[in-house]
């Protein structure tokens, strides 16, 4: 070896030329980083390396002579020097590629991945273009259904472990592996447990070869007849970021797009199959009207006239308007602007009873995902349980505590699909979360709230670095106001931020849009507003907001009663409340896209655009914008929402100055600080990541929660979660959510399951307060003892029946049926 | 007299071969490499050759063809493997008889036959689908009523 003078070099040496590195980069990224692609199929840029294909091989020279080493796998250091075309790569390449297509059929024609299929790819650019194997392949069953919607192909597959690592590492749901050995190596389920996870398209978008296909997708069109847009999940309030595509006019898959401060490219399986619901045929196409007791199909022009009849004239505090989740950002601020600004009501209640309190969520510091994941610190989850209701979320979540040492507290009713993980569980008593919140930070003297002491001086000890609360509704059976006071509580803590777990679509939009009792867009007060003289009517006290106006209802005091997108009748907790206010109100407009529940009771349907139908924003539960776009016609004469409110206005003989989503940009980018200088333009240009929102936060009114009886010695208090597939008017809709039922039955601590002697499956009566049930009872360990745990919203099973919206909990007797 | 050596041609040509036939009574061999109205082809024990997998569609420089695939019926296949052609349809108004869809068939499903002779007054006519493109049990598609198919066209 020549110890020459010349400096050495401080990069890698790749072909010739020097290229910088960061510290720990792996040697395939760099390449890439560089404008040199070097093959691959097992490497995944979010997932750790595994070097199980061997594609990419290149020659590394450290010193010791060049050799064939997988990229991969190689983290870059000074002075190494790469040749990534030299005759051994190029051999090694033809060789792996030859070896790889010995067992793989050659049925591209049929297979769904062919036309976007690595293998292929791989083998026309760098394959020895010419196969020696005569023999007979290995041959399997194909496919095989390992879940309702995932099928399997193993002699398609090339042993990359990408979805088992997926399944494992990322996912937490280790439901496939690898079996036999040799050349009888295969990917396949366990005997019994079919692959169940809510992530599994997942695996199916990032499998290399057709190996896995999903039923939603099979054989409905090729890659080549696809167009593709870039647009946001309007699903859940992540809001991640997705490739929607098309074929003729009809949407036929999402594929999950790597935004690096959102999704990293991964979407829950409610997500990805959600467009199956507006391809159904239960979408309402035209307007519909009630006549003669029945909805019949009429032209837009008589159903907006219908509507601007049923407001004419009409007190403003006698209207009320519930939800607006579903409605892209403009649509929200066009429908605000024709009921707060222009009909002069303040009765809008995006939320359904389910959501928080505005002033909490614009009153704390907001946490980013990416802030919350920060390495080092600390997340403080008082549920809901992400897994279950935000998955792209909990994905970033479970990454954040696996693999960046972020430490969890759990401060949850119930264990969540993040419990495992969690440096500190604690399940409090429900009603007295904000005692063990107080606890946490100032300290315990004793057991707090059926937690012990132990558990909060080591959940005390866990907190280190910068904290982010997860705050959202934990338990639905129990008062809003008891959240926010646990949040208040631990706000205490030195930096802490909240980001926001509210889940329904476009929620937190529609907050920032003013759909919310007392606010105006831009998170402003009704007193005080900078939004001009197109808002002459803005009312000067708070209104009513969506439990109000159903009790209002109910007691005949609403005349119209709109609902944009929601359905009380199924998501409002409290059902007796819901099902009052919906027969109370004197007539329904109802804007919306399928006939739940509620639109079947309405007096005017209008039809509403879905979610690739329609252009606009979305804003997520951190307060990023990213744009919506449109990919298909709406269905029949279905209209975007925000020119529904406009052609409203417009019956009503009211210009709200709106033509397109341009104007209201400008609109609010010059009356509103907190869109100073946004457009869509801008949006455009920062699709990917979308833009933040970063108001100063103003300070926060001390928020009193409900007094929360004590519990009586013959009751269990009710915990009610919700879980991803239930009877939501999307997912219900799509068949591959129709088939992840969860068990129907009511579940409590096996201490009082003994006591009540009771059999598992047997049924019993509930009874609370506000009405009763009957469900099979079941015992269950991660039910704390005093609690009963209900899911929210099962066929079968409908808990909404016992909770009354304006106690602190709900106590619930459990009697033999 | 210039007009007499128009006659002459006439009178010369009176003893040469005649060229013309008397279409349509009369018909010509139809060249070899004659492109014309195509067929979706069967295997001998019926099962339908197309598997749907669009590559037809996909090289139609014309953009003629529309094929969507399907899960064969496992009980009841319509052609061997996993995906048959659910929807099959050519638009022959406009099709130019390239031959690069029959090139691009992995399965030799889609071929063309010499028949030309089909015009239509109706665009929705010139739309032939599945049922009058597949090949019946003794080979033959489906006969339009616009369709001259004399003398009896080889389908093979």
């Amino acid at each position: 070896m020549s110890h020459e003078a010349t400096e050495e070099p401080s990069g890698v040496i790749l072909n010739g030329t020097e290229i910088g590195f960061e510290d720990g980069e792996l040697l395939i990224e760099a390449c890439e980083r560089n404008g040199v692609h070097i093959p691959r199929f097992c490497h995944h840029s979010r997932m750790e390396p595994v070097g199980m294909c061997r594609m990419c091989l290149v020659e590394v020279d450290t010193g010791r002579g060049p050799a064939l080493q997988p990229s991969c796998m190689i983290t870059c250091s000074a002075g190494m020097s790469v040749e990534t075309e030299s005759p051994a790569t190029k051999k090694a390449q033809d060789g792996v590629l030859e070896f790889l297509l010995i067992n793989h059929p050659l049925d591209c024609p049929v297979c769904d991945k062919g036309g976007e299929c690595p293998l292929q790819d791989n083998a026309y650019a760098y394959g020895p273009g010419e196969s020696r194997f005569v023999e007979e392949k290995r041959h399997y069953t194909k496919p095989i259904a390992i879940s309702e919607t995932v099928f399997l192909d193993r002699e398609r597959c090339i042993l990359c472990d990408l979805c088992t690592r997926f399944a494992s590492d990322v996912a937490g749901d280790a439901l496939i592996q690898f079996q036999g050995r040799g050349a009888q190596t295969e990917i396949n389920t366990f005997p019994d447990h079919p692959f169940a996870s809510y992530f599994s398209g997942n695996t199916v978008q990032i499998c290399p070869v057709g190996a896995l296909t999903a039923k939603p997708y099979r054989f409905k069109a090729r890659p080549w007849d696809l167009d593709e847009v870039e647009s946001t999940s309007v699903i859940d309030s992540v809001g991640s970021r997705i490739a929607v595509q098309s074929s003729h006019d009809v949407v036929l898959r999402y594929q999950g797009i790597d935004a690096d401060a959102v999704n990293w490219g991964w979407l829950s399986d409610k997500e990805r199959f959600s467009f199956e619901a507006f391809n159904s045929d239960e979408r309402i196409a035209e307007p519909m009207l009630r006549s003669g007791g029945e909805l019949t199909e009429a032209t837009w022009s008589t159903a907006l006239a219908a509507a601007a009849d049923a407001l004419r004239g009409v007190d403003p505090e006698r209207v009320g308007v519930i939800g607006g989740a579903r409605l892209t950002n403009e649509a929200q601020y066009a429908w605000t602007k024709l009921f707060k600004g222009a009909i002069g009501t303040d009765n809008v209640d995006a939320q359904l009873g389910d959501g928080l309190t505005p002033d909490l969520l614009f009153g704390y510091p907001r946490a980013t995902i990416d802030e919350a994941c920060t390495p080092g610190g600390t997340i403080i989850l008082l549920g809901p349980d992400p897994r279950e209701d935000l998955g792209a979320l909990f994905l970033r979540l479970r990454h954040a505590v696996v693999n960046d040492g972020a430490r969890l507290i759990e401060l949850t009713p119930l264990t969540t699909g993040l419990s495992s993980l969690a440096a500190a569980r604690l399940h409090p008593h429900p009603g007295e979360t904000s005692l063990v919140a107080r606890a946490l930070v100032d300290g315990a003297s004793g057991d707090v709230a059926g937690v012990s002491r132990g558990a909060i001086d080591a959940a005390r000890r866990a907190i280190e670095g910068p904290v982010t609360i997860i705050a959202g509704r934990a338990n639905l059976a129990e008062h809003a106001s008891l959240t926010a006071a646990t949040v208040a509580e631990l706000m205490r803590l030195d930096g802490a931020r909240v980001l926001s777990a509210v889940r329904r679509g476009n929620i937190h939009g529609a907050l920032d849009m003013g759909m919310s009792p007392g606010w105006l867009p831009g998170r402003q007060r009704l007193i005080g507003h900078s939004l001009g003289s197109g808002w002459p009517k803005v009312p000067t006290v708070a209104g009513l907001d969506s439990a109000g106006i159903l009790a209002e209802a109910a007691a005949g005091r609403i005349d119209v009663l709109v609902l944009l997108g929601a359905d009380p009748l199924a998501d409002v907790p409290d059902a007796a409340l819901a099902r009052k206010g919906v027969s109370g109100a004197d007539k329904i407009i109802a804007v919306d896209t399928f006939v739940t529940d509620s639109v079947s009771q309405a007096d005017i349907v209008l039809a509403a655009a879905g979610p690739c139908e329609r252009e606009g924003t979305f804003t997520n539960l951190e307060g990023r914008i990213s744009v919506v776009a449109q990919k298909v016609n709406p269905r029949g004469t279905s209209r975007s929402d925000w020119e529904i409110a406009v052609e409203l206005a417009a019956a009503l003989g009211i210009d709200l100055e709106i033509e397109s989503l341009d104007d209201i940009w400008a609109e609010l980018s010059s009356a509103v600080e907190l869109y100073d200088g946004l457009d869509l333009e801008k949006l455009a240009q920062h699709q990917r990541e979308g833009i933040m929102l970063r108001p100063t936060p103003e300070s926060t009114d001390v928020f009193t929660p409900v007094d929360t009886p004590r519990n009586d010695a013959y009751s269990l208090r009710l915990i009610v979660t919700r879980v991803m597939y239930d009877r939501g008017s999307i997912v219900s809709r799509c068949p591959s959510g129709a088939t992840n039922p969860s068990s129907p039955a009511v579940r409590v601590n096996p201490y009082e399951f003994e006591q009540l002697g009771a059999v598992d499956g047997e049924r019993f009566t509930l009874t609370s307060t506000a009405g009763k049930m009957s469900a099979p009872l079941m015992g269950d360990v991660s039910v704390p003892r005093g609690a009963v745990a209900v899911v929210f919203a099962q066929p079968e099973l409908d808990v909404r029946s016992l909770i009354d919206h304006t106690a602190a909990v709900v106590d619930v007797r459990i009697e033999r049926a | 007299m210039g007009y007499l050596n128009g006659f002459r041609v006439t009178f010369n040509k009176m003893f040469e071969d005649r060229v013309t036939t008397e279409y349509p009574e009369e018909k010509q061999e139809k060249p070899d490499r004659l492109h014309g109205r195509h067929v979706l082809n069967r295997y001998e024990d019926g099962m339908e050759k197309c598997i749907g997998c669009e590559l037809c569609a996909a090289v139609c420089p014309a953009k003629c063809i529309y094929v969507r695939g399907k899960d064969n019926p496992p009980d009841d296949p319509v052609s061997p493997g996993e995906r048959f052609g659910f929807v099959y349809e050519i638009n022959y108004l406009r099709c130019i008889h390239c031959d690069l869809c029959v090139e691009a068939c992995p399965t030799e499903a889609i071929t063309e036959s010499k028949l030309f002779e089909f015009s239509f007054s109706n665009r929705s006519d010139a739309i032939y689908t599945r049922d009058e493109l597949i090949v019946d049990d003794d080979g033959r598609p489906q006969q339009m009523p616009w369709e001259d198919w004399r003398p009896p066209p080889d389908w093979a």
